[in-house]
């Protein structure tokens, strides 16, 4: 009998004690939680975009993008173009290995490269800009049709795909894994749990790069985001991220109250603007996007609707977070200047109703055309342009009506935004929103001026990086002088993390969801 | 007569739930690959190609009717799934909060509701003036202010998801609190229902003609009144039986639950025409099923129904 009870005790005391080392352990380990509104709809790397940017870590791209905006090699160690820009090569780092132990080779670049042009549609400009694709001993070579200037900066994206995984897989964007993923980066995705909302990454065993200071990454998704700020107040995650986002304004003090947080601040790439459909009168009518530049109070929409965090904007769209920015006229706000100018442009308010009248003699009522997430800003601007006698009626709608209608060119203006990737797509410089030879989900395509066009062209086409920056300035005065499309406010992003960790790097693409970021941040001591 | 009656609903809805989605602008390929991509024009043709969406509707409907007619919802080009398992996936977490709430709400409502429509005290009324509360309150402030007392500020439960460890005590854990939430609502709903129906009922002449019989109270209010007084409330239950798989959307909203609500909301969003064909089918079975039942329960609780 006492035998009995000293071995029930022996085993209770064990459990306990074995219960408690556990804590210890799993106490120990660093785990950094990252909560996000970026929700993931299915386990497919090519699939979901949000998959896609969150697989940047376990599938590191060929390049990557600097804090400062400049671009150098991740998966590939260097790269160099030949001179007649035509020929690029990428020396591919020879210390990577996949995470099932093979070695990563410059096939698997090779290969990923022919696959998504092949397999994956918004990688399908591959066919039309690459010629050959070849390994020359630790490079990976890419004889290109016609010079191509922005091939490292597209390299940013594709994240590096092994090739005996993929090689089976037939239709890669129907592709779904919940983990464990093959990846050669640092971390890789252990477990990709929707159920519970959470991307678990673990330390990749044969990473051979510099020590992370951290074990495991986990990333938690929120539908709402009052509760993800609660969820960071409270500690169940550690610092917030959103791709082509910032902290909600209205939270930044109540986080800098508690005193727990710090915040990663950078000026976006992205921005609000205002776009024109250049195909319809009167929008048309330099004159009259003066007019609309003059009537609008930018002061006003970034107090409003970025709580001051941010600058007014140049009549140059580009914002300084870019590479090449120059500095052009700011926008200013003078609605005596914008009635003049429509008065001399001819437009009059003939029956005294204080709405000027179009060519027809009828009053001019132009359909603004909003995103719902931009109906504020909408309703700012329907009031500015009926101060100057311009009638407005604004619609506001969801995402794909928005897309929709402004394919068709059924609006006259539109709020929307640009992302920092979308800024930099086509010939960079935001050229993707507007150059009337390109469609997408988020672009307007009404700019046909063949000025603007050759700009685009030169842009693909420069082969040095005095050439760029020349052209970017001429895109920039080109935008200034035209007025394609109205900057309304430029506005910096915010990142809270708590002040338990330390070490962030942000860069202007992708914020701090970075390799380097995650290489870099460790626990306070 | 009531089985066509039940066939043509089911054909007409149908036919409805395949119509609806296309009458909103946009289609399944407007919004699929994100918005800063861009495409050229013979690609975006290709995909439309594929998904069939090329098309001409009379065709995209014929089509519509033998894939369910051979069980096939089809594939979800948003969410990279076949549409039969990812609705039964999330069916199965959508019944796990939606279950509970409908029986406790009606039971729970119902008695509640009787009780104080039967006889008035201070504590009915102070009873009804809390449901009152709930019933008028918006879900989504109720949800996210419980949010805020329970899981921020006290800790309780957890923030988000139906579980993270995925053992039984941890997904109990994750879903009390909206499963609370959502039983209140539907307790407050039958509670005010049921107390309005009662008051009338209780004015009738059988219930002065049981009193002088020297019936007890209890046995008025529950042989003869509650059967009455009910009925309503068997509509109102056998509603939300059919719309039980439509899911909670901004209890889901709140808790970041991945149930039916935020799978329909999702392909409304992106007109996934799959998963809303998909979806509003089990809806229009489940409402159809949940007809039928409520007019048999009818015809044993209300002798006139059973004779007409």
């Amino acid at each position: 009998m006492i035998i009995n009870m000293h071995k029930k005790v022996t085993i209770l005391t064990l459990i306990l004690v074995t219960a408690a080392l556990m804590q210890c352990s799993s106490a120990d380990e660093a785990v950094l939680r990252i909560g996000t509104q970026d929700v993931v709809k299915s386990a497919s790397i090519l699939g979901d975009s949000n998959m896609g940017v969150f697989a940047h870590l376990s599938n590191p791209p060929l390049m990557k993008m600097n804090p400062d905006g400049t671009l150098s090699g991740q998966t590939a160690k260097s790269y160099s173009v030949s001179d007649d820009g035509k020929t690029w090569r990428f020396e591919i780092d020879d210390n990577l290995y996949w995470s099932d132990g093979t070695k990563l080779t410059p096939e698997d670049v090779k290969f990923t490269f022919e696959y998504i042009a092949d397999k994956y549609p918004p990688a399908g400009w591959i066919k039309n800009t690459v010629d050959e694709i070849s390994v020359d001993g630790n490079a990976v070579v890419f004889k290109l049709k016609k010079p191509y200037s922005r091939l490292n900066l597209e390299f940013t994206t594709y994240n590096i795909l092994p090739k005996h995984v993929w090689e089976t897989i037939d239709k890669p964007t129907e592709y779904t894994n919940e983990g464990p993923m093959v990846g050669c980066g640092p971390f890789v995705i252990n477990k990709t749990d929707l159920g519970a909302g959470v991307i678990y990454f673990k330390r990749n065993p044969y990473w051979k790069g510099k020590e992370p200071n951290i074990d495991s990454i986990e990333l938690h998704m929120y539908d709402n985001a009052d509760v993800l700020s609660m969820a960071l107040e409270k500690g169940d995650v550690d610092a917030y991220y959103k791709y082509a986002g910032t902290y909600p304004y209205t939270g930044i003090k109540k986080l800098e109250d508690t005193g727990n947080f710090d915040f990663v601040e950078k000026d976006n790439v992205g921005l609000v603007f205002l776009g024109l459909n250049l195909n319809k009168e009167p929008m048309s009518d330099l004159q009259f996007r003066e007019a609309i530049s003059y009537a609008i109070n930018y002061t006003e929409i970034l107090k409003i609707d970025a709580l001051g965090y941010g600058s007014v904007p140049n009549r140059g769209f580009v914002p300084p977070s870019m590479a090449h920015f120059k500095e052009t006229p700011a926008l200013e706000y003078n609605p005596e200047r914008a009635r003049e100018l429509l008065a001399r442009a001819g437009y009059r308010d003939g029956n005294n109703n204080g709405i000027l009248e179009d060519a027809d003699g009828n009053d001019m009522k132009l359909l603004l055309l909003a995103r719902s997430r931009f109906q504020r800003v909408g309703e700012l601007v329907k009031e500015y342009l009926s101060a100057v006698g311009i009638g407005v009626e604004l619609k506001v709608v969801d995402d794909t009506t928005w897309m929709k209608l402004k394919d068709e060119y059924q609006y006259d203006l539109t709020i929307t935004r640009t992302t920092p990737w979308g800024m930099m797509m086509h010939a960079n410089w935001g050229t993707g929103y507007f150059d009337s030879r390109r469609t997408g989900e988020g672009v307007l395509h009404v700019l046909s001026d063949p000025e603007f066009q050759k700009l685009c062209d030169d842009i693909l086409a420069a082969r040095s990086d005095e050439e760029l920056k020349r052209y970017a300035h001429s895109v920039q005065d080109y935008y200034a002088e035209n007025l394609p499309g109205i900057a309304l406010y430029w506005n910096k992003v915010f990142t809270p993390y708590n002040k338990k960790w330390s070490g962030w790097i942000s860069d202007p693409l992708y914020g701090i969801y970075n390799l380097d970021n995650f290489l870099n941040v460790k626990r306070v001591a | 007569m009531n089985l066509a009656r039940y066939v043509i609903s089911l054909f007409v809805i149908l036919s409805l739930n395949f119509a609806i989605p296309r009458a909103m602008p946009g289609d399944t390929m407007t919004n699929l690959l994100g918005e800063d991509v861009i495409l050229d024009d013979t690609l975006v043709q290709e995909i439309r190609r594929e998904m069939g969406l090329d098309l001409p509707l009379r065709e995209q409907y014929l089509m519509y009717w033998k894939d369910i007619m051979h069980l096939n919802l089809g594939y979800s080009y948003h969410f990279h799934s076949p549409v039969l398992p990812l609705v039964l996936e999330r069916m199965k977490w959508t019944l796990l909060i939606s279950a509970p709430p409908l029986i406790v709400g009606a039971v729970l409502g119902t008695l509640l509701g009787a009780l104080a429509g039967w006889r008035e005290s201070m504590r009915s009324r102070l009873q009804t003036l809390i449901f009152l509360i709930i019933y008028s309150t918006p879900p989504y402030f109720l949800a996210l202010m419980s949010l805020y007392i329970f899981g921020f500020q006290l800790g309780w439960v957890p923030m988000k998801g139906f579980y993270t460890t995925g053992s039984a005590g941890n997904i109990i854990h994750h879903i009390i609190l909206p499963v609370v939430l959502m039983s209140l609502f539907s307790a407050s709903r039958n509670y005010m229902i049921m107390r309005g129906s009662v008051i009338q009922e209780r004015q009738m002449l059988y219930v002065l003609y049981a009193r002088a019989k020297g019936l007890y109270d209890s046995q008025i209010l529950f042989r003869h009144v509650f059967r009455n007084a009910a009925l309503p409330i068997i509509t109102l239950v056998a509603l939300d039986f059919g719309f039980i798989f439509s899911g909670a959307l901004f209890i889901e909203m709140v808790f970041s639950m991945r149930g039916m609500g935020n799978l329909i909301y999702s392909a409304l969003l992106y007109r996934d025409y799959p998963v809303l064909q998909g979806s509003f089918l089990v809806i229009t079975l489940m409402v159809i099923t949940a007809n039928v039942v409520a007019d048999v329960i009818y015809g044993i609780l209300d002798p006139r129904v059973r004779g007409r």
